[in-house]
């Protein structure tokens, strides 16, 4: 194994009316993904589905993230979620709900080495 | 391979490009196509960070950046100003008619919206690398 880092992407999503921390995971998983376009997996040669897909979310309720839905969003490579406490919300005026921030890193590596050693 | 392997692994190879990354900025009150371009520069490097030059030991030297401006008004777009945007690598800089000017007829004022393109393109022989066997 020599799992190597090549790029990494981030993002901002948000959910202003509902609340939902999924849809707000997803919008920025979206973000990082769509300002960016790859081409690491052939620059060295590889398929594309040899690609390792990280995915760290930060938002205040981790809990209440689905995973699954997340990684229905990647349209190739090996994908897996995690989900720590962080993003932000703010409460709306009058505080009887908030909106959500969260924040997404997606780490892309291979496992790959030098051909020749 | 020799132990000298490393070094020549990042000096040869074809130029590939390993990413393009794209933003957009604007500058609202003072119509200024290089500051909305600048912007389009920084929103587009900081969705992504390009690691493999630490952890595979490329030369972020050996990058050549190539960057595509969109404004309506390329010809006012101070080029020298934007490649000084990019912190790595050889920058070159081009200006094409593109983005979006939104003017208010009524106020009398216009908000520039700027589109930048940065490719990235690594001398990368893809001969001297594989994918490790499955454990």
């Amino acid at each position: 194994m020599a799992k190597k880092r090549v790029v990494t992407q981030f993002g901002m999503g948000t959910s202003l009316r509902s609340r939902n921390y999924t849809e707000a995971a997803a919008r920025a998983i979206r973000d990082a993904l769509w300002h960016n376009a790859l081409n690491v997996a052939e620059a060295f040669g590889f398929p594309k589905e040899a690609m390792i897909v990280d995915v760290e979310i930060g938002v205040q309720r981790p809990e209440a993230v689905d995973h699954d839905a997340l990684l229905k969003i990647f349209p190739y490579g090996r994908p897996a979620v995690s989900v720590v406490k962080g993003g932000l919300d703010i409460d709306k005026p009058g505080g009887a709900s908030a909106t959500v921030v969260a924040h997404a890193a997606i780490v892309v590596s291979f496992d790959m080495e030098p051909a020749h050693d | 391979m020799t132990e000298h392997e490393p070094a020549a692994k990042t000096a040869t190879g074809p130029e590939k490009r390993v990413i393009l990354e794209l933003g957009s900025g604007n500058d609202l009150y003072g119509v200024d196509y290089t500051k909305a371009a600048c912007r389009a520069v920084q929103d587009a490097l900081h969705h992504s960070s390009i690691v493999l030059f630490r952890s595979l030991g490329f030369d972020s030297r050996e990058m050549r950046v190539q960057v595509t401006i969109g404004v309506q008004q390329p010809q006012q777009v101070d080029l020298a100003v934007v490649a000084a945007e990019l912190p790595r690598g050889r920058a070159e800089v081009s200006a094409v008619h593109g983005g979006l000017d939104v003017h208010d007829a009524e106020q009398g004022t216009t908000h520039v919206i700027a589109t930048a393109a940065i490719e990235a393109f690594v001398p990368i022989d893809a001969a001297q690398w594989r994918l490790s066997a499955p454990d």
